[in-house]
């Protein structure tokens, strides 16, 4: 014997036919305004079809397995030291690798550099006799020479056999 | 922002050429200096500590006293000047300034008598000594320095 609910509920699906159709039907209240409900209820229905269309997965097996055995991975054991350790690694060889290929460049530049300055720097270093003359006639034995003292950065001129001088040309 | 930049690319354009302005004009000391051998030696003038070992160990002086001297900042590298003693004139004419130094040619006068003429590359870095004649007991030497 059904209930009035599971009749109900079957004649709002539709499926009562016959006699028991003919038996509910008489036995409501308010015919319209079952029909009424009959006619929201089926919109609903239809409403909640097109709206609630589940996403379809083709491997729903191998992903719920997937996630299964995660699952279970992660409840058992404790989170691994190992991850942490293998992030901060990485970042320790990336920072090793920029410093070394700094460094090459840095020493490619240096060498290039001091390639090219060193020949000039060398002539710019100390100063430079290009010539010098004495007068024959004033100082007949005067010798000339020059040297360049590297360690104090100073050129000198040195002259012999000048003609000397009494120390009354040393006034200022 | 950007309405700044050309304004601040203006004032460092303006500052660096006056920085290598005031870096072009160098200043150059020559000196008529009077080497000797005192037994109360008189500390050695300004100009001349730089290079102070230098004289003392090549000459074997221990005095160095300045009879003539002239300071003349060189802009164009073609400037000529004149240090002078009472007996003595060191004529300097710049012909031309390179990234090394100032090629130089140097007189020395005794009065009106030229005694030496040398040309001489100057180094900004190196200073110039020439041993002059014999002057009483000491030796004259002419000393050229960029400072």
């Amino acid at each position: 014997m059904k209930t009035f609910e599971e009749k109900w509920t079957a004649w709002l699906d539709g499926q009562l036919s016959g006699l028991e159709l003919t038996q509910f039907e008489t036995s409501l209240p308010d015919k319209a305004a079952a029909e009424a409900e009959k006619a929201e209820a089926k919109k609903l229905g239809a409403l909640l079809k097109r709206e609630l269309v589940g996403s379809v997965l083709t491997n729903e097996d191998f992903f719920s397995h997937q996630l299964r055995e995660r699952i279970a991975r992660e409840s058992t054991q404790p989170p691994r030291e190992q991850d942490v350790k293998g992030s901060t690694s990485w970042t320790i060889r990336r920072l090793l690798w920029t410093g070394t290929a700094s460094l090459a460049v840095f020493l490619v530049f240096a060498v290039f550099v001091m390639r090219d300055k060193n020949p000039a720097e060398q002539s710019q270093y100390l100063s430079q006799i290009l010539n010098a003359r004495v007068d024959p006639v004033v100082s007949p034995n005067a010798t000339i020479s020059m040297f360049e003292a590297k360690e104090d950065r100073v050129t000198v001129l040195w002259t012999e056999g000048l003609q000397s001088l009494p120390a009354d040309y040393a006034a200022k | 922002m950007v309405r700044s930049l050309p304004l601040f690319t203006a004032l460092i354009a303006l500052i660096m050429s006056a920085a290598s302005e005031l870096q072009g004009a160098e200043m150059v000391w020559s000196g008529l200096v009077i080497a000797q051998n005192a037994a109360q030696p008189q500390l050695i003038p300004p100009e001349l500590t730089r290079i102070e070992r230098p004289l003392k160990g090549l000459f074997g002086y221990n005095q160095f006293q300045v009879i003539g001297q002239s300071r003349k900042a060189l802009k164009t590298g073609q400037e000529d000047w004149l240090a002078t003693s009472k007996f003595f004139g060191l004529h300097v004419d710049a012909r031309g300034e390179s990234e090394a130094g100032y090629v130089l040619n140097l007189k020395l006068y005794k009065e009106k008598e030229l005694l030496l003429e040398t040309d001489a590359k100057l180094s900004k870095r190196s200073p110039l000594i020439i041993k002059g004649p014999q002057v009483g007991s000491g030796q004259l030497l002419l000393v050229l320095v960029v400072q």
